[in-house]
């Protein structure tokens, strides 16, 4: 300082200056203490969601097991070649990473052997809006292109295999209609506001797959993906894993069902099985059919536009989405609502001359020669259209309508299964609004021999045939009965649902199943030819007509319980087209139920057993 | 033999805490430079290496200016002035504009910033001025030492290069004030200044707060000659939220990095917004070096940061108060000054208290023009801290 005369003015100034600067710093350093350590997490939190994305990952699909334990619906592996975007990044515009990734398609197709099913449009859609996941060019490879591919091409910087769980259904078209099939979800509106982006995942689009895909979907895990400024991915963490969905445990016999497809055979119609003791649906078969694996591992619009516009309408479920005029099979319904109100008894005779007037309608008999003085247990047998016309008056529309309207006709049976239609179960009411006029007797008359707007599904037919065979109890038909979630040791069963008990007289319900008993076992029953060795059966034959008056279209139906005493199937087969119920259907029935009893595995194409 | 003797002794004698935080700050750089960098797959991936060849030959710059005696830069300041006066303009015709400023000049496959040597012009141009007119007599004259600052301002400003053009104006009052210019002008000056950031800031918001047509503000910005890079940044500054993808990206970015850090940062090589990219790549190894440390090392690694500088800038004001003349003297507060401008205006900018402008972080951001001029600066300080009496 000696140096300097004027040294400590200037120490002075020299000591402001640093003053300044260290109340400059002092300024600063508050500043990052605010940002770092005050605003804690604020900024951290917005650091991780810039540069993350969540993504939905699918839990397993659960399995539709029959009620054997086989599995109906299964999850397998499809191996899908996918492409990692970041790998095939070039500088500049986008347009050249595409053709990047357009060259690389090429040379994986000379070894996988067959062309990407990705188009550069694809290509510029997912740079767009999924570029930190996966480019799938290629899904379900076969095991040959599998083997090519990992023998050539493993190790393809930026190239992949990704395993992704498909849909499968191992038995085929077997009870297709019952179980449905997937398509890939869309993903609801929930979901798009949590997660950026969200795995493929399938989803229910008919039968079970459909009505209880909440439970089947399981819970859906999340993935966070880290992303770079551009998008890439450069990370993925595993935030939750994702639950399995359920297995169902479903009332179908693997083994009843086979042999219903089998009586099916092609003829458009449907079978419908119950057991009468709890409305488990046995069996439910619906022909034509379709395989559920032909949507599968991706769903196909083209496919599907054909199969809905087939004339055949293979897709529909004849079983339970589709009605039919009952004929014939409705006449027990009407003979326990004739007994019931008392205006009928078992020994009330009414005369057939092969016909019967009422109000004024001519009621034929298929028999035309007539069956003179008919009572209940005959006219059952007989199916005698004169003595139903007539007890069916004199019983009155509205105590027919109410028994059968307790009895599940008119409305869904509340199955658990996927669209249902209700059918039609007419009144004074119900003409009004539809046809704009009053009820009349003619109307009674027709209705009790099952035509006029009668309609109804087999479902329907079944449940109340099982209610016929038990004595007046109503079971809502179920197809599952136990439900198994994942990492539970066993499933939860479901209790069976009475929906009512009709409360029927022991000597009503007797003097009905007689009857129906009359209608296989007797020599001259309209349902002989249903008849099997070494258990007795009991059921009803019907034939309606539909369409055009004397066009000869006729559903031939049958309805059938056994066995007789202890009765354990309830069943109720229809055919769209055939001669009538005692020629087309029982043959079929006889067929059917010997199988079943007999505990056969499947019908020989001659009829015999195998 | 005895000469050599000498020159070692004299060299002994150089600050060595100054020195210790000088490679302390070197190796930080380099370090950050490295993560800022290591993942890139394009040619600046080596800028670590580079950096580390730059600082290697800047020491070399630094240990041999302590040789230099500063008290003959006086003979070849003013041709110094000159030069880079000249260098200036020819930035301005012939320079290679990147990010759409002229600021750099190739000549020899050597790319030089004309800029950083004017800051270094200007101080020893200054020192020299004011150590010729000597004490005693009437205090020096505000306008003159300005009108000297104000020749190479200008032209980097028409760069345009607005935060590097204003680095000079601390660094003039602050040789000024200490080469005794009287401190009423000089306070008047600051007053003057501040009023007229207010009046620019008034010219940038009052319009449109008074709802001018969108023309109208059009042509009185023009009037003004506010550049449309220049209003946005100070847009963007007061309304950082105007404009989060657009000009506001690298400020709300680098205010995420730094408060994402928190007391002990995210770890080395760790920092998501360094390594995602979304401190932007061109930036992040220079002028932004700042968030990527605070950002992995935490509120504890940046406040330890500015401690090195606190140590470097008490020893550089250490050296000019124990300088032997007064040359010496204001030459160490300009350069002391010239290091402090910069380490506020980075860190204030990267902190979000300034507006976003080029102001490299001195001895850690990447840049090689700069750094070696940094250290032949610091180089003079220790020269003039060899040769205190006594």
């Amino acid at each position: 300082m000696a140096a300097l005369d004027a040294g400590a003015h200037d120490a002075l100034r020299v000591a402001g200056l640093a003053a300044l600067m260290a109340a400059a710093l002092l300024l600063l350093t508050a500043n990052l203490w605010r940002i770092q350590v005050r605003t804690v997490g604020k900024f951290d939190q917005d650091a991780v969601e810039q540069s993350t994305r969540a993504l939905r990952v699918p839990g397993a699909r659960g399995r539709l097991l029959a009620r054997g334990g086989e599995v109906l619906a299964d999850n397998r592996p499809a191996c899908n070649v996918a492409l990692d975007l970041a790998v095939f990044r070039r500088a500049g515009r986008w347009a050249r990473t595409v053709d990047e990734v357009l060259r690389e398609l090429d040379e994986l197709r000379h070894i996988i052997g067959r062309p990407p099913s990705l188009t550069a449009a694809d290509i510029d859609r997912h740079i767009q809006s999924r570029l930190p996941m996966p480019l799938i060019a290629w899904r379900d490879l076969s095991p040959e292109e599998l083997a090519r591919f990992m023998e050539q091409a493993d190790g393809r910087p930026g190239v992949d295999v990704v395993v992704e769980p498909v849909r499968a259904y191992p038995q085929g078209s077997r009870a297709a209609h019952v179980l449905g099939y997937v398509g890939r979800a869309g993903g609801d509106a929930e979901d798009k506001r949590t997660y950026q982006f969200v795995l493929s995942e399938s989803e229910g689009r008919a039968g079970l797959e459909k009505r209880w895909n909440k439970e089947l979907c399981g819970q859906p895990g999340t993935a966070r993906l880290d992303v770079d400024v551009t998008g890439f991915r450069r990370g993925l963490t595993v935030e939750r894993s994702p639950e399995p969905g359920a297995d169902l445990h479903l009332t179908l016999d693997l083994r009843i069902q086979k042999l219903a497809e089998a009586a099916l055979g092609d003829m458009p119609g449907a079978i419908v099985m119950l057991d009468p003791n709890c409305g488990d649906v046995l069996a439910m078969a619906s022909a034509p059919g379709f395989d559920p694996n032909a949507f599968l591992p991706v769903f196909s619009a083209s496919l599907w536009e054909t199969l809905n516009q087939d004339p055949a309408k293979p897709m529909l479920n004849r079983a339970m989405s589709e009605v039919y005029a009952p004929g014939s099979v409705f006449k027990p319904v009407v003979a326990s609502a004739a007994l019931s109100s008392g205006r009928v008894t078992t020994e009330t005779l009414f005369e057939c001359a092969g016909y019967a007037v009422i109000g004024g309608l001519r009621i034929r008999c298929w028999n035309t020669a007539g069956h003179g003085s008919v009572a209940l247990r005959r006219g059952i047998e007989q199916s005698c259209n004169a003595y139903f016309a007539q007890a069916g008056a004199q019983c009155g529309w509205d105590a027919i309508y109410e028994l059968a309207r307790r009895m599940g006709f008119g409305q869904p049976t509340g199955i658990d299964g996927y669209y249902e239609v209700a059918g039609v179960l007419p009144n004074d009411a119900w003409k009004r609004q539809h046809w704009h006029e009053g009820w009349r007797l003619g109307d009674t008359a027709n209705c009790s021999i099952g035509q006029g707007a009668l309609a109804v599904t087999p479902l329907q037919m079944a449940a109340a045939t099982a209610a016929l065979a038990n004595g007046g109890r109503v079971f809502r038909p179920r197809f599952v009965r136990g439900v198994q979630r994942a990492g539970e040791a066993a499933p939860a069963w479901l209790a069976p649902v009475l929906v009512r008990d009709l409360q029927w007289k022991p000597e009503l319900a007797r003097a009905v199943r007689q009857g129906m008993y009359d209608v296989i076992m007797s020599p001259t029953g309209t349902g002989r030819r249903a008849r099997i060795e070494g258990a007795a059966l009991a059921g009803k034959t019907g034939t309606a007509e539909f369409g055009v008056k004397g066009s000869g279209s006729k559903h031939t139906w049958m309805i059938v319980f056994g066995p007789y005493e202890a009765p354990r199937y309830a069943l109720a087969m229809l055919f769209e087209q055939g001669d009538s119920g005692g020629s087309t259907v029982a043959p079929r029935v006889r067929r059917l139920m010997q199988s079943v009893m007999d505990g056969a595995e499947e019908l020989a194409p001659d009829g015999s057993h195998t | 033999m005895a000469r050599i003797h000498d020159m070692w002794r004299l060299w002994l004698r150089q600050n060595w805490w100054m020195t210790a935080a000088i490679v302390a700050l070197l190796v930080v750089g380099v370090l950050f430079i490295h993560s800022a960098t290591h993942l890139r797959t394009d040619r600046t991936r080596f800028l670590d290496i580079q950096q580390i060849r730059w600082a290697m030959g800047g020491m070399a710059v630094y240990w041999a200016t302590i040789w230099l005696d500063y008290r003959r830069l006086r003979d070849a300041a003013w041709a110094f002035y000159g030069l880079v006066v000249a260098l200036l303009v020819a930035v301005l015709v012939v320079g290679a504009k990147i990010y759409g400023a002229r600021r750099w000049l190739t000549a020899f496959g050597l790319v030089v910033q004309p800029s950083e040597l004017a800051k270094l012009a200007v101080i020893v141009t200054l020192a020299t001025w004011l150590a010729a007119r000597g004490r005693g007599a009437t205090p020096p004259s505000i306008w003159k030492a300005f009108a000297l600052a104000a020749l190479p301002m200008a032209l980097i400003l028409k760069e345009p290069d607005l935060g590097t053009a204003l680095v000079f104006v601390p660094i003039t009052m602050a040789m000024l004030f200490t080469g005794g210019a009287s401190w009423r002008p000089l306070l008047a000056l600051i007053v003057a200044g501040a009023l007229a950031v207010t009046a620019l800031l008034s010219i940038v918001l009052l319009p449109e707060m008074l709802d001018m047509r969108p023309e109208r503000q059009e042509a009185l910005f023009h009037r003004v000659g506010l550049s449309h890079y220049q209003r946005d940044r100070i847009e963007v500054f007061l309304r950082p939220d105007s404009d989060p993808l657009g000009a506001g990206w690298n400020r709300r970015q680098s205010e995420i990095a730094i408060g994402s850090g928190g007391m002990w940062g995210r770890g080395y090589m760790q920092g998501r917004q360094n390594l995602l990219g979304f401190l932007p790549r061109t930036v992040s190894p220079t002028d932004f070096i700042f968030a990527v440390i605070a950002e992995e090392t935490g509120f504890a690694g940046d406040a330890a940061l500015l401690g090195l500088y606190v140590v470097l800038l008490g020893c550089g004001l250490m050296a000019a108060l124990q300088a032997p003349d007064l040359m010496g003297r204001v030459l160490c507060v300009g350069i002391t000054t010239l290091i402090f401008s910069h380490v506020f205006i980075n860190v204030a900018m990267t902190g979000g208290l300034l507006p976003v402008t080029g102001i490299p972080l001195p001895l850690v951001s990447y840049g090689g023009t700069f750094l070696v001029s940094t250290l032949f600066t610091l180089g003079l300080v220790q020269s003039v801290h060899v040769r205190k009496a006594g």
